[in-house]
């Protein structure tokens, strides 16, 4: 049965002309759930990158701040637990915003409060789409930023 | 008909949470003073109007709501203001428990409730306890 036959070759040929070789097929598509984790982590870089920079710029909030974003940085590494790196895709490793730290200590505070707000109006718009366990993650992430929100307020506000 | 049962099961979950802090605040309140009374009994309102409306949501889908039971073990001994404190930050995190659970049903409009919820219990939570968690709800 498994011996060569003139005919077997060509019929192989023939068969894989059509279907075509799967190695050679564009990678596939970045589902919206893993594209929505994508956008998530590199918010979280960027708010860690905020936070460094009012750390090195303002050592005074260093005790304060520290706290927080070490709790940045746990949303991080579980937000990229989630994350099956696609084909062709990295998981972003870098910021895309760095924009300049406040002038003052209040500013840079006031900066600091007005992205974590950001951060959860961004997480509580992926809620309806996401599956029952990240849209849990997503809450209790914007849970956690809501209370820094509180946290930075009352620093802004003493 | 089964997600409904599942929100209803949420609903229910939560409600039954609210109950549970409408009593420890109570309780809580009752060792309390000066602003720290005053918080305790806003704290208190607020679970009662979150029970309230639980309550009616759940009427509306023809459900009827859980009661609350007459007493409810506490966690530890409640004898001090520090202990007070630290029940009224339990009692919240129960809540943020209770409400993450309704996250995860498919409704996006109750998600939504249910993580507006969380942020204001979660804060509440440090409120009493003086401190943040990076996952409020989640198991530590």
């Amino acid at each position: 049965m498994l011996a060569a036959s003139p005919t077997a070759l060509p019929l192989f040929l023939a068969l894989s002309a059509c279907k075509g070789p799967a190695v050679l097929d564009a990678p596939p598509t970045v589902s919206h759930q893993t594209h929505v984790l994508l956008h998530a982590v590199t918010a979280e870089l960027n708010l860690i990158w905020i936070y460094n920079k009012a750390i090195a710029a303002y050592s005074g909030l260093e005790p304060h701040l520290r706290p927080l974003r070490a709790e940045h940085e746990a949303h991080l590494a579980q937000l990229r637990v989630h994350i099956i790196e696609p084909q062709g895709k990295h998981v972003p490793e870098t910021v895309t915003a760095k924009p300049a730290i406040g002038a003052t200590q209040a500013a840079a505070l006031t900066q600091l409060r007005d992205a974590e707000q950001a951060a959860i109006k961004m997480l509580m718009s992926r809620l309806g789409g996401a599956s029952p366990s990240l849209a849990q993650l997503y809450a209790s992430i914007a849970a956690s930023e809501a209370t820094h929100v509180s946290v930075l307020s009352a620093r802004i506000g003493g | 008909m089964a997600g409904n049962a599942a929100v209803i099961a949420a609903l229910q979950n939560a409600l039954a949470a609210e109950h549970a802090a409408v009593y420890g605040y109570g309780v809580a309140g009752a060792l309390l003073s000066g602003a720290d009374l005053v918080n305790a009994k806003a704290d208190w309102n607020t679970h009662q109007l979150a029970r309230d409306n639980l309550e009616a949501m759940l009427t509306r889908l023809g459900a009827t709501p859980v009661a609350s039971s007459p007493a409810y073990d506490l966690p530890f001994a409640v004898s001090t203001p520090a202990a007070a404190r630290r029940l009224a930050a339990e009692l919240e995190n129960g809540v943020t428990r209770a409400y993450l659970a309704m996250v995860a049903v498919s409704n996006p409009n109750l998600r939504f409730f249910a993580a507006k919820a969380m942020q204001t219990a979660a804060n509440r939570a440090t409120a009493w306890s003086g401190s943040t968690v990076a996952f409020p709800g989640m198991p530590s």
